[in-house]
């Protein structure tokens, strides 16, 4: 694991006015690069393009380059589909887009003479035959806010995140304006937590200012882990220190005295650059005692997880950061109340705490303008699954599923038909073709048995066999259950056992009925949310697709022939 | 899926393990005394990162190991194995030469993965944290997301992701990797003659 080092050209910042001269100078610095008359190329490294070879892109336009040009490390910018991509500003042409591209593409396309690669033009307008990368489908309908930088800044520079904004917010609530007031524009913006379970962020940090203990601590929750989620990861390869300001400001509005971010320990190259984020932000006086002189202290501490799903829920992540096994425990005392080391701590997700920067420059009216009645604001979306286009997006709320699928990831594969999406990662059911039309908000998917969760999509075809499908999720909970209450315990593999059963061709009608009874146990009884919702995906799998378990009760067969229905004796034992 | 009765493919002969089992509880001293607090609260929060640190750096985490963590940082070895049990990052035992990470993310599962957890149970007889009897090839199944889900299902093989995949790519995946070493540690027992 690195222990990033603080970059070393970096000042110490002591009071407001130094701190604006350097906003100055890194503006000046920025606005130096993109007219001077070197080439710039960038790179999108983040660790889905480093699977595919983004290092190998970035060292051959360093070689290529050399001294005659800037070869820069930016983040992907969430379009998976176009990975590994290169940028290339040319001093007489704006910052055109090229990908997927090889190494031994590099040379040519610095040349500018591959045009058959250029996807568009960063920016609005087109140039040439080239059109705005802002047109593409995929980019049309987004409204990116918290990934207004992904793929423009290099993450390791503060210098280049203070030249598009960052920190603005946090010497706003330094200098200009109340603790109270900044978390009233918070209430006014309506912010929700994002991490699935949508409660307002103002009222927890109000109650967490009003909280009468010391010290007190805010914990960002960046341990995302859903098996089919990376919104968080792709924030802190992205754009590190806008999280680091959301938290920052947190800290200060709740009269906290230390910020924590917790990570998931899947994520080396998030964790890197957000550690080099907190040395650099450190370096330059932003976190630590006295921050600009205004006589404000903040410290920072960035925890790991080990790979444990329950971690995400709130008292399970705090256990886990005092280095004990993260188990839930029973509420009250709400964490507010009695957190980390039994001090009030102020918990909220990654994505709720990124949006903050913006609500304080921009006032708590102007978020709220954005959205639906109950649900303010954009929402960071995944969709998985056999589509023409892959990653991570930003979108207004109240955009309906089927923009969302078919407009911006572009519809199924060739050869794959829609089936069915599994919502709320593995929380809720899923929905069916009919469901479509519905807003994505917080609200609305309840009503018809999904929910908008963290914002992972799962799409899935018509290979896909319900039982299956639903024995993987209630086997993903069984595999998660941190033991410690029984309902959940006991209750994840029984439910596993039977539907191994109905797989095997060997379930009854009755089968049906006992895993609603043993749901409702898991559900009413266990302590913790992992436990509460584990059976929902289950039931929701039965409500929709009823006749396709019916077919493997009565008439003993897969649809899809996924199911070992007929498979030899020796086969029947599953892996997992 | 078809259930015909599976094919048995033979592996080939695996060269003897040369990968990094020994763990030298000097290296790990040096590991963990990056990890410095200034009160007992701080140092229990370091448990799971200094705990990180070794297990990336080895692949496993020893008893020896364990013990030393636990004396840096003022703590128990009891309290440590309770961390290193419950986390699923954490290995107790060494890898094989190989280490395959097999993604069971949701992405993967509708687009395969299952099966390819199953083959690796029907041909090699490996599953969910085991190596290999002669210490070749080590299997984990991630339970979250390997988070290159444009390439779905996808594995990790030592450093490089292949995907997609499906069950014979994977076998071909395994046996090139294992023949591959072999090769090389003929090459090099040829070498140094």
């Amino acid at each position: 694991m690195a222990h990033p080092q603080p970059s070393s050209h970096l000042p110490h910042l002591t009071s407001k006015d130094e701190f604006l001269a350097f906003q100055q100078q890194a503006t000046a610095r920025w606005d130096a690069m993109w007219s001077g008359d070197r080439i710039v190329a960038s790179v999108g490294v983040g660790s889905s393009s480093i699977a595919k070879g983004a290092l190998d892109v970035l060292d051959r336009a360093r070689q290529e380059l050399g001294e005659n040009g800037i070869v820069r490390e930016v983040s992907g910018n969430g379009a998976f589909w176009m990975e590994p991509w290169i940028e290339v500003k040319r001093p007489d042409a704006p910052p055109i887009v090229y990908g997927p591209i090889t190494p031994d593409d590099v040379p040519a396309v610095i040349a500018g003479t591959r045009e058959d690669l250029a996807i568009g033009v960063r920016g609005d307008e087109a140039f040439g035959t080239i059109p705005p990368l802002s047109a593409h489908p995929f980019f049309a309908k987004q409204t990116p806010l918290l990934m207004r930088n992904s793929g423009v800044i290099e993450p390791d520079s503060i210098e280049d995140a203070i030249a598009r904004g960052a920190y603005a917010g946090y010497f706003k609530i330094l200098f200009e304006m109340s603790e109270e007031d900044a978390i009233a524009e918070v209430t006014t913006a309506q912010v929700r937590g994002r991490g699935g379970g949508g409660f307002p962020a103002g009222i927890k940090w109000e109650s967490g200012r009003k909280a009468r203990n010391h010290p007190k601590f805010v914990v960002c929750n960046s341990h995302e882990g859903e098996p089919n989620v990376y919104k968080d990861r792709h924030l802190h390869e992205s754009d590190p220190h806008r999280i680091l300001e959301g938290i920052l400001i947190a800290c200060i509005a709740c009269g906290a005295e230390r910020g924590y971010n917790y990570i998931g320990g899947e994520y080396p190259l998030a964790i890197k650059r957000f550690r080099q984020a907190v040395a650099d932000a450190e370096r330059l006086g932003l976190i630590g005692h006295d921050i600009l002189g205004t006589g404000k202290n903040v410290a920072f501490r960035v925890r790991t997880g080990g790979g444990a799903y329950v971690c995400g829920e709130a008292s399970a992540l705090m256990y886990s950061v005092m280095g004990v096994r993260g188990q839930p425990r029973t509420k009250p005392p709400r964490s507010v109340e009695e957190g980390l080391w039994k001090r009030p701590t102020v918990a909220n997700n990654t994505e709720t705490l990124a949006n903050i920067p913006d609500i304080i420059v921009n006032g708590g009216e102007w978020y709220a303008a954005m959205g639906t009645e109950g649900s303010k604001g954009t929402k960071l979306m995944t969709v998985q699954g056999p589509m023409q286009r892959l990653g991570v997006v930003e979108v207004e709320m109240g955009i309906t599923l089927n923009t969302l699928f078919n407009d911006i990831y572009g519809g199924m594969k060739e050869g794959h038909v829609f089936k069915g999406v599994q919502t709320g990662g593995v929380s809720a059911g899923p929905l069916t073709e009919e469901h479509l039309d519905i807003p994505v908000d917080f609200d609305s998917l309840g009503k018809v048995g999904g929910m908008l969760g963290s914002g992972g999509w799962v799409v899935f075809d018509q290979n896909v066999c319900v039982v299956d499908f639903a024995r993987y999720l209630t086997a993903f909970n069984r595999y998660e259950s941190c033991s410690k209450c029984v309902p959940c315990r006991l209750g994840n593999p029984a439910l596993v056992e039977i539907l191994d059963r109905i797989r095997l061709g060997r379930g009854t009608l009755d089968d049906l009925a006992l895993i609603k009874r043993t749901s409702k146990h898991i559900i009413e009884l266990s302590l913790c949310g992992l436990g509460q919702v584990a059976p929902v995906p289950l039931l929701g799998m039965i409500d929709r697709y009823e006749d396709e378990f019916r077919r493997h009760i009565v008439d003993h067969e897969c649809p899809t022939g996924s199911c070992p229905i007929h498979a030899p004796q020796r086969e029947l034992v599953a892996a997992d | 899926m078809s259930h015909a009765e599976p094919v048995q493919v033979p592996l080939p002969v695996p060269a003897p393990f040369t990968g990094r089992q020994e763990i030298d509880p000097d290296v790990v001293r040096e590991l963990v005394s990056h990890f410095t607090y200034s009160d007992f609260e701080e140092a229990q929060e370091l448990i799971l990162s200094a705990l990180q640190e070794v297990n990336e750096h080895f692949g496993w985490v020893s008893p020896e190991a364990a013990q030393i963590v636990a004396d840096h940082l003022g703590t128990t070895i009891n309290r440590v194995y309770g961390l290193l049990t419950f986390y699923a990052d954490f290995r107790t035992e060494p890898r094989g030469h190989h280490h395959l990470l097999v993604c069971h993310g949701m992405s993967c599962y509708v687009q395969g993965s299952q099966q390819l957890i199953q083959t690796l149970q029907d041909r090699l007889g490996i599953a969910d944290g085991d190596t290999t009897p002669d210490q070749q090839l080590s299997v984990q199944v991630v339970n979250g997301c390997l988070g290159v889900c444009d390439r779905s299902p996808v594995v990790k093989l030592d450093d490089t992701y292949h995907g997609p995949v499906d069950s014979g790519e994977l076998t071909d995946l395994i046996q090139r990797a294992l023949a591959v070493h072999r090769e090389e540690a003929q090459h090099g027992a040829s070498a140094a003659e």
